[in-house]
């Protein structure tokens, strides 16, 4: 199989996009003039950024995001106190009949925010009426200035299910709710948007996080003149975490509806994860904030190669295939054990294995200070592979499944004579009621 | 024209994000090779994991404890032949810009503002330490950290020694110079200038003035001559005239004599190809480099010597200077040259060279550096004080800087020869805490 056969078409909640890859509604997504130029670059589709009735007026704080760096890698978090679109509704209507114009083939999806049931109503039916594919109720933005909306009616199920049910009733296309990962179990309100009649669930908007704190002022960034706050923080760092909550929602057997997956992707790799743990289309806004529109090049080539060195010639055949093996702790096979096994010949002698494995593990190796090379002390190795992690050369620490009779050595007390001292029984011998 | 664009000032050193970048791709070794490989017991391992750690105030602490001159030494020291030479990160990809980094904390110290040190109280005796060069500078330091009373004695109108005068302002200029002082003035350490030492004589006069110890780091700062007689020839000078006059700005005499024309400079060594690039820089229009082996066997550091071909210097080799052609007014026009051929090796392990007889032949030139080798100043005789031997250069012990004379201790160039101010900057501590066990015994 070649590449070229690859299709990475998806039809989701019935609309049929020509790849998963969307922009989500974000700074990305706020104009047809943006929009128009990620479709060239290759995006097989927006939710445009969230519009409003323009019953009450939109400003955006100043400065509106905070990066958080780590080392010399950047942006591996993005804070930001991004509101929803501040154009006029009328201008965003403009810009979505354009796009349906000159880009028939590409969905937009509209995302829309209400502060009221007939607010919810009035945008979500101008969104329909000029075109839009599709609607994403945003109930998660973190960071709405304007109480009774964004996130906290994310988290107020009863609010969530009603406006889900007032948008249904005077739209025709598919809807789509938005969750806010800022809650314990995100199935709970994925599953009152069901029954709301909701379509589709994307997920997850941004965490509530403090990127940086200013070590001078100590306020916190971005810092809105004096002030900052808890809000929308998003990128790389959260990808996991995220993870996470698409496939509890995949996994979920009340909810059962298609997934847009959002959350720090920035590559094929993040792409092919959340694909599958379950998700059909995937959103991103940090990774072009990052890098640009042009990334989606290297995830669909990315994809593409990927799934025909797997024989794979559709998307849908890749959607939820890692949930079968993914199971909770206690289905964990644990007579079956192993340890690291080096590779010695290729190793540059930095040491740093042998560091953390005696600061943070089995003090499993020793350091031969003439070779400047460790030693395995196999029957020590807890195999928690953190040498591996630190390890500069790729392969050179493995995990290697040992025979059923391999035993693994205790850890060894400082000073066995202390026993005299020690004041304890077994559990099974202490009685509490004494 | 202003020459000072061309001389005063070095290159900038990497910033924040190159140095940030740097300390990611460090491997934090076990027991770092490049910690291990410095003359001067500087601990790149340390201050790189610092800086990894925003602990960038602690990892300046930690190169400017151990080394007065550690923002000299990125500068200036070989690191690919040390510290960087023996890096781990070589068996990933290249090695970690260890020059690089601490030239950037050392400099990102200065900028913030933090001050490494405070004045420790004077708690001890006086000490002398003639010479303002690494080996007395890093003394100096050392001693006044331990409550000494320090002097420091310059010779020349700043201090600084062979990094001021003897290194051309554009690998080390003066700005950066002033800083690395003044973490030593932060040190109570009081520096004398234009106080010349005149040898054994001086040294005792020191020792009767109340000073309890003296060190003695003057430097090398007399050269050979290859032709005798030649120092009455104009246009025909010795490496120390020519890079010490460029140092004291008198670009203006020398520009005269070397922009536009043909400038010749004898020696394969490092001091060699510095006259080479300033005799460039100020504007000649051809650069001869006269040496009489080959290029493979220059004692100039590979990096130099790539350098200088880069520049377009024209390299002579196997050609070994005989005599000086001059006009009537006593000013050189040539150079008698007489070609050579590698013979078998001589003390130094490289192979000698043999005069072809019958090859002379006479290459014009405007300007000449003699540039043959760094020898003690046969002017200075400190034989009376301390043991000499033969070459002039002090008879010191390596470890402690100890002579023949219980009070008086040496390092740096005036023992070892020409070497390394990482060197001289080891030479210094040792020296210093020679002579604190010293005094403290006394």
């Amino acid at each position: 199989m070649t590449a070229k056969n690859i299709d990475l078409s998806v039809d989701f909640a019935g609309v049929k996009f020509k790849n998963p890859f969307l922009l989500s509604s974000s700074p990305v997504s706020n104009s047809a003039e943006m929009v128009a130029k990620s479709f060239e670059a290759g995006w097989g589709g927006v939710v445009y950024k969230t519009l409003a009735s323009g019953r009450w007026p939109i400003i955006h704080p100043s400065p509106r995001m905070n990066p958080y760096h780590h080392g010399s890698t950047r942006m591996v978090g993005l804070q930001n106190v991004e509101q929803i679109s501040d154009r006029p509704l009328k201008d965003n209507l403009l810009d979505i009949l354009y796009l349906k114009k000159n880009y028939p083939d590409h969905p937009v999806i509209a995302s829309v925010m209400g502060f009221s049931t007939e607010d919810w109503q009035y945008v979500a039916k101008a969104a329909e009426d000029n075109g839009a594919d599709m609607l994403e109720l945003n109930f998660s933005c973190p960071h709405m200035t304007i109480e009774g909306s964004g996130h906290k009616v994310g988290q107020a199920t009863a609010l969530l299910e009603g406006f889900t049910e007032a948008v249904k009733k005077v739209v025709k296309i598919p809807v789509m709710a938005k969750m806010t990962p800022n809650i314990t179990d995100i199935t709970e309100p994925a599953v009152f948007a069901k029954k709301g009649g909701a379509d589709a669930i994307s997920a997850v908007n941004t965490f509530r996080g403090i990127s940086e704190i200013g070590r001078d002022d100590w306020v916190p960034k971005p810092n809105i003149f004096g002030v900052g706050a808890e809000s929308g923080y998003s990128g790389p760092a959260i990808k996991p975490i995220a993870l996470h909550f698409i496939a509890d929602m995949a996994k979920c057997k009340d909810l059962g509806l298609p997934l847009s997956a959002i959350g720090g992707i920035e590559t094929w790799v993040d792409v092919l994860e959340y694909l599958l743990v379950g998700a059909t289309t995937i959103q991103v806004t940090t990774g072009i904030i990052h890098y640009g529109y042009r990334i989606v090049e290297d995830m669909a080539e990315g994809l593409r190669d990927y799934m025909a060195s797997k024989g794979i010639d559709k998307v849908a055949d890749l959607i939820g295939k890692a949930l079968p093996n993914l199971q909770e702790t206690d289905h964990f096979d644990l007579e079956r054990q192993g340890r690291a096994e080096y590779n010695y010949e290729i190793c540059v002698g930095c040491g740093q294995c042998y560091i953390v494995c005696n600061d943070a593990a089995g003090q499993a190796l020793e350091w031969d200070a003439e070779k400047r090379r460790p030693k395995l002390i196999e029957d020590k190795c807890l195999s928690c592979m953190i040498c591996s992690f630190v390890c500069p050369v790729p392969d050179l620490i493995t995990f290697k499944e040992m025979r059923k009779d391999w035993q693994r050595k205790e850890t060894a007390i400082m000073d066995p004579g202390l026993e005299k001292e020690l004041k304890y029984q077994p559990f099974e011998e202490v009685d509490l009621r004494r | 024209m202003s020459y000072a664009e061309h001389f005063q000032d070095m290159e900038k050193g990497i910033g924040l994000a190159h140095a940030i970048a740097e300390a990611d791709r460090c491997l934090l070794c076990y027991d770092a090779p490049c910690s291990e490989a410095c003359p001067a017991e500087t601990d790149p391992a340390t201050f790189i994991r610092k800086l990894r750690l925003r602990n960038i105030t602690g990892a300046i602490r930690t190169i400017k404890e151990n080394n007065i001159l550690g923002g000299a030494c990125g500068v200036l020291c070989p690191t690919s032949q040390l510290c960087e030479k023996e890096c781990s990160a070589t068996g990933i990809s290249r090695p970690i810009e260890i020059g690089n980094i601490q030239r950037f904390l050392v400099e990102y110290g200065w900028q913030s503002g933090f001050r490494v040190f405070e004045k420790p109280e004077v708690t001890k005796e006086k000490v002398a330490v003639v010479g303002s060069g690494p080996a007395g500078l890093s003394c100096a330091a050392e001693l006044a950290k331990e409550g000494y009373q320090v002097t420091v004695f310059a010779e020349r109108g700043e201090p600084g020694g062979m990094i001021r005068f003897g290194v051309p302002a554009y690998r080390f200029d003066k700005k950066f110079l002033k800083n690395e002082l003044q973490d030593l003035y932060d040190l109570g350490v009081e520096v004398l200038c234009n106080e010349k030492i005149e040898g054994s004589e001086g040294a005792e006069k020191l020792l009767a003035d109340g000073f309890a110890a003296v060190f003695l780091s003057p430097g090398v700062w007399g050269t050979p001559r290859l032709i005798p007689n030649a120092e009455n020839i104009k246009g025909v000078v010795t490496y120390p005239e020519f890079l010490v006059g460029l140092r004291e700005e008198r670009f203006e005499e020398f520009g005269k004599q070397v922009m536009g024309k043909t400038v010749a400079v004898i020696g394969g060594g490092s001091v060699a190809m510095d006259c080479i690039e300033s005799a460039s820089k100020l504007g000649a229009r051809d650069v001869y480099l006269v040496y009489r082996r080959s290029f493979a066997q220059m004692p100039a550091e590979e990096d130099e010597r790539l350098a200088a071909l880069r520049l377009g210097i024209h390299f002579l080799l196997l050609n070994q200077p005989v005599d000086y052609l001059t006009d009537s007014g006593g000013k050189v026009t040539g150079m008698k040259l007489i070609r050579t051929q590698l013979g078998d090796p001589d003390d130094s392990g490289r192979r000698k060279p043999i005069e072809i007889k019958g090859s002379e032949w006479v290459l014009n030139v405007d300007f000449v550096v003699e540039a043959i080798g760094q020898i003690p100043d046969k002017t200075v005789d400190w034989s009376s004080a301390v043991r000499v031997d033969k070459k002039g250069l002090i008879v010191a012990d390596s470890e402690t800087g100890k002579t023949s004379n219980g009070r008086i201790f040496a390092g740096g160039d005036i023992v070892r020869g020409p070497g390394l101010v990482v060197e001289a900057v080891q030479d210094g501590k040792l020296a210093a805490r020679a002579i604190a066990k010293a005094l403290a015994k006394a």
